[in-house]
């Protein structure tokens, strides 16, 4: 599979960091294809291709799920509550990216089953590099979850 | 009525005293009286035999003495008057008998032998007179018999009377027993009830018991007490509330400052970057390195909140107090500080064996901040030393941190352990001020004290010490402590 198709689906609601994630990825060199989801729902509609999304039905899931936790509608660990409780999407890797060191948002995280959790740092220079070792790591190093044809 | 009781028996023994005294009287003058008949009788008898003017006189003097006793005695009884009338009346009979005899044998005094006839006559007037005689010794008799009978009498009512008495105390004991149970001590009972329930934390409990006496009053107030104690904890419960809300608020709030001031620093960071990468060249070095203060603000403000939030979460943090082997988190984070700057070196003198009760995720973090501030501040130092060790005062253990760093002015330690308070300039030794209020907090939390002692240019020292919950610092660790 080449990089093209590795879709990653990014859930963030603040467009100052979806555009700085943008151009964090773009700068690292990671060309693959970035659907935003600036809510919860709007989350669960792309992977479930519903609504907005229903002309992706059929087509392959994300091969990651960049998830922010403070969000619109549905919060990030509905999100992931529901990725994870669909036969669908249980195994896509969900990588939180959040503000939040909260112990109990860290917890919850885990017990959700979120493959990793990455605190946004203030410095952009820590940020780039951050989102410079998701990619590499979830994306070149990580052998994905053989893809699925069949619901 | 006790005291009624005992007047009433007192009397009835002072009466039944006096009772038996009088028949006592009684029967001594019914004796006398007897023994004077008696003797009579046998001067009668000895008269008779001798005829002699002695045995006359002799039977004259004891019939007066005998009816002197008789005209003296004084008996309550009708009967007893009737007897002593009946016995008066025999005996003036009888004195006429030996009047009359005495004259018959006057009459014939001059012959030594009297005719038959006066002999007759002279047996007849005896025999007459020994029948009053017998009469008179019966009337005594009996009047002996009802002095006796009176003693016995007194003796039975007063022994009724102690009996009937004893009951009646009895019976006043047991009545006053009684009362004062249902009075006082059932009163008492359940005041001592109430007390316990209330003691047991039921303020609801109410006595309810109404009375003028004493015991009505100590209930109204004792119930009095329980409701203003009541109101008081409804007040203190609704107060717990509004602080267990501000907590949560509190709590709300740091959340979303860790959350909500941390993303516009980000972008401001992130944007300032984004200036710089992409129309640096458009920039004078003026503008850029206005976007490096900016970018450096930014940082600077992240670090504080973080610092911020780590003091809350110190606050918060649940303790669980075990033993911690403080020199292993010494030499731990002396190691990593090492690894992590390398470019320095400093000397690191860790006592071995020292180990308190307490949080260790509290303690490492308090440990960690005061080696690094040693570290910090023997930044300027030729050979920098930092010793960590523990030292007995008071029976309590205390440890220290020393370093031979810059140190500061005594003068100005009250400030140490406030928050954002800096003794330094951010520019000669970086940091945000928070890391001693974080310290401080952990020891306040362990009901311990920390205090410092510096001179300037020559280091500081940090002395801290914990409550000691248990004795003998060398028992075994129990995991559940």
């Amino acid at each position: 599979m080449d990089q093209m198709s590795k879709t990653i689906l990014l859930v963030e609601d603040n467009p100052d960091d979806v555009k700085l994630t943008l151009r964090a990825f773009k700068r690292n060199n990671m060309l693959n294809p970035i659907v935003v989801a600036r809510d919860g729902v709007e989350a669960l509609d792309f992977l479930f291709a519903r609504d907005a999304y229903a002309e992706r039905a059929g087509k392959p899931p994300p091969t990651l799920v960049i998830l922010d936790l403070k969000l619109p509608k549905l919060d990030g660990l509905e999100v992931l509550r529901a990725i994870r409780g669909d036969d669908r999407t249980k195994f896509i890797p969900v990588v939180i990216l959040t503000s939040s060191k909260e112990q109990q948002d860290l917890m919850q995280g885990y017990a959700l089953g979120a493959n990793s959790y990455v605190r946004k740092p203030v410095d952009f220079t820590e940020f780039m590099e951050a989102v410079r070792l998701l990619g590499i790591y979830w994306l070149m190093t990580n052998q994905p979850p053989p893809e699925r044809h069949t619901a | 009525m006790g005291l009624a009781a005992i007047g009433v028996i007192a009397a009835m023994i002072w009466w039944t005293y006096s009772e038996v005294e009088d028949a006592n009287h009684q029967r001594q003058v019914t004796s006398e009286i007897r023994r004077g008949l008696s003797e009579l009788k046998l001067v009668t008898f000895e008269y008779h035999l001798q005829h002699s003017e002695r045995a006359r006189a002799q039977w004259e003097a004891t019939a007066d003495r005998v009816d002197r006793f008789i005209a003296n005695a004084r008996f309550p009884e009708p009967v007893q008057t009737e007897i002593l009338a009946e016995l008066r009346e025999n005996r003036a009979a009888g004195r006429r008998l030996f009047v009359k005899l005495t004259a018959a044998r006057g009459a014939g005094r001059e012959d030594a032998t009297l005719d038959e006839a006066s002999r007759r006559f002279e047996t007849q007037l005896l025999r007459q007179l020994l029948t009053y005689q017998q009469e008179n010794f019966d009337d005594s008799s009996r009047l002996n018999d009802f002095a006796t009978q009176r003693i016995i009498d007194a003796q039975w009512r007063m022994m009724i009377v102690i009996l009937a008495g004893l009951a009646l105390i009895t019976s006043v004991i047991v009545g006053a027993s009684w009362l004062m149970r249902r009075g006082v001590l059932k009163p008492i009972a359940r005041l001592q009830q109430a007390t316990r329930q209330v003691a047991a934390g039921n303020l609801d409990f109410v006595l309810g018991m109404h009375g003028d006496d004493e015991i009505g009053e100590l209930s109204k107030n004792f119930d009095a007490m329980t409701k203003s104690l009541r109101g008081s904890f409804a007040q203190i419960g609704s107060s717990n509330q509004a602080l267990a809300v501000l907590n949560e608020e509190l709590e709300a709030f740091s959340y979303s400052v860790s959350h909500d001031l941390r993303g516009p620093l980000r972008s401001m960071d992130g944007f300032a970057m984004v200036l710089l990468e992409d129309y640096g060249d458009k920039l004078d070095e003026e503008g850029k390195d206005a976007l490096q203060r900016i970018r450096a603000a930014s940082q600077r403000m992240g670090n504080i909140i973080d610092d911020l939030l780590r003091l809350s979460q110190v606050t918060r943090a649940e303790l669980n107090v075990t033993r911690v082997d403080l020199s292993a988190i010494a030499r731990e984070i002396a190691d990593a500080i090492d690894r992590e700057q390398s470019g320095r070196s400093v000397q690191w003198a860790i006592e071995a064996g020292l180990s308190v009760r307490a949080d260790p995720a509290l303690m490492r973090i308090a440990m960690q901040n005061l080696l690094q501030n040693a570290w910090k501040f023997t930044g300027r130092s030729d050979r920098p030393l930092i010793r960590v060790g523990a030292l007995e005062r008071d029976a309590r253990t205390v440890v220290f941190v020393a370093d031979n760093g810059v140190g500061f002015d005594m003068t100005h330690a009250d400030k140490l352990f406030g928050a954002f308070q800096r003794l330094h300039h951010v520019g000669d030794f970086p940091g945000t001020g928070i890391g001693l209020a974080i310290v401080r907090r952990i020891i306040r939390r362990h009901e311990g004290r920390i205090w410092a002692q510096a001179k300037e240019g020559e280091g500081a020292t940090f002395f801290f010490s914990l409550k000691e919950s248990e004795h003998g610092s060398d028992e075994q660790d129990h995991p559940a402590g």
